[in-house]
């Protein structure tokens, strides 16, 4: 390991001045207690956090997942789509065969494969893992099939959320699913299409991400 | 790291309080800010709760720091991302050119980071011939007009939209001049684009570093922080040795108090997690993933445990944006990295209070600064407190504060230990006060500071012990 002396140093400053700490003494963190909504309640918290951040939420069933994103393509006029061939919902998706040309991730992100990513993929889909509510956020968990920059590099980014996986707040989502066990290589939480507000604090869409975010929400 | 002469400081905030579109850009930022800041806590219970657990959180997290630093590094070395530590900002510069060098990289995205300016690693790859370039829009527009930040979350704001405008026509081949925004992304967009597809190295900051999962996470809205550390093959973050947190559960209070504190957002665009470079069989994701670990100061704030406060800052900005002095000083006449209210309790212990001793006096201590930190750092007393240390004898053992003393002029303290041995004999004070008061014309019209926006005062022609005494005499006769 490298830089022995500073790491010995630094550690050694810190803990002459904790030496004595008692750490059973410390006070109680007490946190809010949000009131508890019903299941409509958390659905339209979720729609309507996510539709303020500039994000296109669509309600529909899995049975529907093709029609839609041909419908919203095609009114987008882009005619090919990325998507990960064994995803969650690889299947639904292919059906869109036909309608428009289906690109399958089966490459890796380097020379001519990422100039071609970030050159001439106008469009990806992927599946996420849970949302949560409270913020209006789309956790995504990128998977072999489903990699970091499908949700990151395509200027639109279509996302199928399943309603079932909707939570309440971040910290209940990380402890009913025991996060602290187990982290994956990358957690994205997603709560919009890329934005800023560095010049003159006004808003402006697709600064560096998606600048389109498409969430099909199954509710069905 | 970059700093002026404190004898600069005056002659900047004279500049900068004579620029009108300076101040107009600042006010207008910052009014934006408070309002988007205030509408997010609508709820007054929820927001003092809020901010007493995020204060205990870091507080806790700071008695643990040392413990949390060593899980951290385990967790993070089984989750095959590397530690390195740095005691000073060259160290950290030299392991990060080394790691560049060892890859042959030539150039380098960096997501936005404040310690990386605080290292001022820019100028350092770029002795080394390596190309270094901010991704961060308002990061980028800064770095085009050779300036720095003048802002901690919103580099660019001392820059209005017609001025970037014309910076975009001299820096950006083919551009036409336009003061639209969304035209103005856009061609930034477009240059930035080819940059992260061809970079060899991305550079951010960590915003939580969670020891108990050896977890990095990063708060942003714009996506450059996730190319930084999602494209090239090299990634290499950087931060303070204060932003671990011990777990998982710490996250939520203090991302949601650090987003709504900052822009006024429920959560950021994205918070992105990351716990691995890339596993076998993965598509995308860095090769290798290394850590900078910065002292930098950091120990000595940590040695006091009145200044250890200065260590829960989560860099969310709501100080400065509502400090009277910031909104009208701007964020460059400071001349240090970390601009307003925080820069001035922690750049101390960075430069020293001989370099910094003016930035503490800086301040009306209004206390909107303490009022909004979502972490509860009594910046206030902080800065009274470094005032005290940097009029302190230098000789004063113990050295709490590198540099202290360094605010001391000998007139001054000579003039303050006469008024310490006047007011402990009445008969001294008596006799002084009496002296005054008859050689009142000697006051000199010019005192210093205080008669720039005074007039001197002129003593009155009897002491206040004297009219008493008169008085009661008088009584007694009727
Ligand atoms: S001192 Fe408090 S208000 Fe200022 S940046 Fe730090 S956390 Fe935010």
């Amino acid at each position: 390991m490298t830089n022995q002396s500073a790491r010995n140093n630094i550690l050694a400053k810190l803990k002459s001045q904790v030496a004595g700490a008692d750490y059973d003494k410390l006070p109680k963190e007490t946190g809010f207690e949000y009131p508890k909504l019903s299941r409509e309640q958390q659905l339209e918290q979720f729609v309507g956090h996510l539709e303020s951040n500039h994000a296109q939420v669509v309600k529909t069933s899995k049975a529907q997942i093709a029609e839609v994103v041909a419908r919203e393509l095609k009114s987008l006029g882009i005619d090919r789509l990325l998507y990960g061939k064994s995803g969650q919902y690889s299947e639904e998706i292919q059906a869109l065969k036909g309608s428009v040309t289906l690109q399958e991730f089966d490459f890796v992100v380097e020379s001519q494969a990422k100039q071609n990513l970030f050159d001439n993929t106008p469009a990806a889909i992927t599946g996420a893992h849970s949302a949560i509510a409270a913020t209006g956020t789309i956790v995504l968990w990128p998977t072999v099939e489903e990699p970091r920059t499908l949700s990151l590099v395509p200027p639109v980014h279509f996302v199928i959320v399943d309603a079932e996986q909707l939570y309440a707040n971040f910290a209940l989502l990380m402890n009913e699913q025991q996060w602290h066990n187990k982290m994956p290589t990358n957690v994205v939480l997603i709560s919009g299409p890329s934005k800023t507000a560095d010049i003159q604090q006004t808003l402006a869409y697709g600064a560096h991400g998606p600048e389109k975010l498409v969430v099909l929400l199954l509710v069905g | 790291m970059l700093v002026i002469k404190v004898s600069e400081f005056i002659k900047n905030v004279k500049r900068d309080l004579n620029d009108p579109q300076l101040r107009e850009n600042f006010r207008g930022a910052m009014d934006y800010l408070m309002d988007k800041r205030q509408a997010a806590f609508t709820d007054v219970d929820e927001w003092a709760t809020l901010k007493e657990q995020c204060k205990r959180i870091k507080q806790r997290c700071l008695l643990k720091l040392p413990h949390l630093l060593e899980q951290l590094e385990e967790n993070l070395q089984r989750n095959g991302i590397e530690v390195h530590w740095a005691e000073t900002t060259e160290q950290a510069n030299e392991i990060i050119a080394k790691l560049i060098a060892k890859e042959h990289g030539k150039s380098v995205v960096k997501g936005k980071s404040m310690v990386s300016e605080e290292v001022a690693l820019n100028d350092h790859l770029e002795q080394q011939g390596v190309e270094c370039l901010e991704t961060d829009m308002g990061e980028y527009i800064v770095q085009l007009a050779k300036e720095h930040p003048s802002h901690i979350i919103m580099p660019a704001i001392h820059q209005n939209k017609s001025q970037i405008g014309k910076l975009f026509v001299q820096h950006i081949d083919g551009f036409d001049y336009s003061s639209d925004v969304d035209t103005l992304i856009k061609a930034g967009r477009n240059v930035l684009r080819d940059k992260f597809c061809q970079a060899d190295v991305g550079v951010t900051g960590v915003n939580f570093a969670v020891a108990e999962t050896g977890t990095l996470c990063l708060v942003e809205n714009e996506g450059n922080g996730r190319m930084c550390s999602t494209v090239p093959d090299l990634h290499i973050a950087i931060t303070g040795i204060e932003k671990v947190i011990e777990k998982l559960d710490d996250v939520p209070p203090l991302l949601s108090l650090l987003t709504r504190s900052a822009t006024g957002q429920a959560i950021s665009t994205y918070f992105n997690m990351i716990t691995h470079p890339r596993q076998p069989g993965e598509k995308d994701g860095p090769k290798a993933v290394h850590l900078v670990l910065l002292d930098n100061g950091r120990s000595q704030a940590f040695a006091d445990e009145e200044l250890r406060q200065t260590l829960q800052c989560i860099r969310c900005g709501a100080c400065m944006n509502h400090c009277p002095v910031y909104t009208r000083i701007g964020g460059h006449a400071y001349g240090t990295v970390y601009p307003g209210p925080i820069g001035k309790i922690a750049t101390p212990h960075m430069l020293g209070l001989e370099a910094t001793n003016e930035l503490p006096s800086a301040s009306s201590l209004c206390g909107a600064c303490e009022e909004v930190c979502p972490v509860g750092i009594p910046i206030p007393k902080l800065l009274l407190r470094l005032r005290k240390e940097s009029v302190k004898p230098r000789a004063d053992m113990p050295q709490t504060v590198k540099g202290q003393g360094g605010g001391r002029k000998p007139v001054e303290a000579l003039i303050w230990q006469l008024w310490a041995l006047v007011h402990k004999s009445p008969w001294l004070y008596r006799w002084s006060t009496k002296l005054l008061t008859r050689l009142s014309w000697l006051m000199p019209k010019n005192l210093g500071p205080w008669t720039t926006a005074r007039t001197a005062p002129k003593p009155a022609a009897k002491t206040l012990h004297e009219l008493i005494g008169e008085n009661e005499k008088q009584g007694k006769r009727k």
